[in-house]
């Protein structure tokens, strides 16, 4: 255990276990990247003047910061002429929400089956576990790419479909964590007194899990963020004229010859929520570890 | 004893697994009712797809197809490709060469560097060097494998002209797409054999070394390297399943004509005979490399040892 301790000291003052100032930068980056991006998601959608849809047939393939008919174009314009930034802002939202009710139906369903097979134990847990094996068994963008075939690219399809492909890791870890707090004193005074198995789930083991499935979920959004940009550069999440991030990349990719912004901003897009959603995980992480030793 | 009933269990588990994905590979297709709709050209007529539907079997019962698949699958059947009417299962052997070579060569050179990144970090601890690993490791994460890959020719196909942009059959064509496709597990490997290291360097055995006199060098390389291998050696099995799907991604933009290629094609040409072979493959590799990860796991760590 020694050796444990010492790698979260270094993120720790040795004398007042406080957090050192490195660890808390991290933070404070990733928090900025995050607040930026929402901010930029919202505001443009809503504010910007330029239509993200429609576009001005003379303008086409401008390159950043040009002016063309009294508008100003920061991040340039597309084949059809359509403004950039509107298509970026509007795109990451759509990637954005996807992603996070997305993950919002991956959280719930993989700590409910958790929970479930970590408390009952015996065949239901055999079951779900083997479940969460064979789901992790298949590429992520192979089978979201067989669903989303079979039933047809749609905003509503793709959310249900990577929503049901990403629980098998919030499963994994609820069950086990279930399986600690199973064992507890207070567990068996519960039900001594005669609560229900579903009034003890939800009333003592969830709020034992909420805390690890929170730093879990910052961890998984990148891996969700990325995969729906797979999906949409391959052309089988959300269909054009509407933009997604990924999507955006893919139009610009026929393109990149003449203008390789298209393809530029919307990357640095996705490394900017990617890096920030990895730093305020790892840092929740250490928050944890620390306060554990 | 232990470690062989050990290997017995996670082979049985493997097993299971593969059953599984059967099922829902075969099934998939059901989802929206009709396979025959789903396989068929959108104009197809009605009495076409009803003749489709019969040469098929899916007037047969759904249970009574399923036993089919699995039974043909069991003898290396999986079907007839739609689209070039041959068996899906030469399509797949036919590309699996190209796919063996971008994913093995980016999984090579990235363990590697990873390994040798990963140990700096971890003995010069907080410095300046431990800084600019981490800056590397974060940035590698942080893009998809797509992106990256446009970056890359743009770079070093448009600008410099060093490198064909797409293509297969020379080293130059293997450079970007095994660049590309490696980034993401440099950063991985860099991350997991620090934090790892870290840990061992702690440990007893280590500080005896370190009493002899050995220097840090030899002592990370000869002893503590060895157990800090564990964790990176599971977790490569597991990062297997998304190195596949990674290499999909890359086959397209670098038109490597590779499994992942073939499969992104059968889904927009709605081969899905193709799409399943695809899929169950790529479950059996990462069954079987995963079992391989257990016995590597059970020579390595001498608690479970045969």
């Amino acid at each position: 255990m020694r050796g444990s301790r010492s790698s979260t000291s270094s993120w720790t003052d040795p004398v007042t276990g406080a957090l050192r100032i490195r660890g808390n930068e991290d933070a404070a980056l990733a928090i900025f990247l995050l607040a930026v991006a929402v901010a930029f998601c919202i505001l443009v959608p809503l504010a910007w003047p330029l239509d993200a849809l429609r576009g001005d047939i003379s303008a086409t393939f401008k390159p950043p910061m040009t002016t063309v008919g009294g508008h100003l174009h920061p991040l340039g314009t597309d084949q059809l002429g359509r403004d950039l930034l509107a298509r970026l802002g509007l795109g990451t939202l759509m990637s954005f929400g996807i992603v996070l009710v997305s993950a919002a139906i991956s959280v719930v369903l993989g700590t409910a089956l958790g929970m479930v097979a970590g408390y009952y134990g015996g065949w239901v847990d055999a079951v779900i576990m083997r479940l969460v094996d064979i789901q992790l068994a298949v590429p992520f963008i192979l089978l979201i790419l067989l669903l989303v075939s079979v039933l047809g690219p749609s905003m509503l399809n793709l959310v249900i479909v990577l929503g049901l492909t990403g629980w098998a890791i919030f499963a994994r870890v609820a069950r086990g964590r279930t399986l600690e707090v199973r064992e507890l004193e207070y567990i068996d005074a519960s039900r001594a007194i005669g609560l229900s198995d579903a009034a003890i789930i939800f009333r003592h083991v969830l709020p034992n899990i909420i805390g690890p499935q929170t730093v879990l979920l910052t961890l998984d959004l990148p891996r969700l963020i990325i995969l729906e940009a797979s999906v949409g550069f391959l052309g089988l999440g959300v269909q054009p004229p509407m933009p997604t991030l990924g999507n955006l990349i893919g139009e610009g990719r026929s393109v990149i010859l003449i203008a390789n912004w298209l393809v530029l901003y919307p990357g640095l897009m996705i490394g900017a929520l990617v890096i920030g959603c990895n730093l305020l995980g790892d840092w929740l992480v250490r928050r944890a570890e620390s306060k554990v030793s | 004893m232990k470690g062989l009933r050990f290997l017995l269990s996670r082979a049985v588990q493997g097993l299971i697994v593969m059953l599984g994905v059967s099922a829902l590979v075969f099934f998939a297709l059901f989802l929206t009712g009709d396979p025959a709709v789903l396989m068929m050209a959108p104009d197809s007529t009605a009495e076409e797809i009803a003749a489709f539907r019969e040469a098929m079997g899916f007037n047969d019962p759904i249970i009574v197809q399923y036993g089919r698949f699995l039974s043909e699958a069991l003898q290396g059947d999986l079907g007839t490709s739609l689209r070039y009417s041959r068996p899906a299962v030469d399509l797949l052997t036919e590309r699996l060469g190209a796919t063996a070579l971008l994913a093995l060569s980016a999984l090579l050179w990235s363990s590697l560097l990873g390994f040798v990144l990963g140990a700096v970090a971890a003995v010069r601890k907080n410095s300046p060097i431990d800084f600019a690993i981490r800056v590397i490791s974060l940035l590698g994460q942080a893009v998809p494998v797509f992106w990256l890959a446009l970056m890359l020719i743009i770079l070093f196909s448009l600008n410099l002209r060093w490198l064909p942009s797409s293509g297969y059959g020379s080293l130059s064509h293997l450079v970007m797409p095994s660049l590309a496709l490696g980034a993401y597990y440099l950063s991985a490997i860099t991350r997991l054999v620090r934090a790892s290291l870290i840990e061992t360097l702690g440990e007893n055995y280590v500080r005896t070394a370190r009493a002899k006199g050995l220097t840090e060098w030899r002592i990370v390389v000869r002893h503590a390297l060895r157990n800090a291998m564990i964790p990176v050696i599971t977790l490569q099995g597991m990062y297997l399943a998304s190195l596949l799907g990674g290499a999909l991604v890359t086959e397209i933009i670098f038109a490597w004509p590779g499994i992942g290629r073939l499969a992104v094609e059968a889904i927009q040409n709605r081969d899905f005979p193709v799409v399943q072979a695809v899929v169950l493959f790529a479950a059996l590799v990462f069954v079987v490399a995963n079992f391989l990860v257990d016995v590597a796991y059970t020579w390595l760590n001498p608690r479970i040892r045969l």
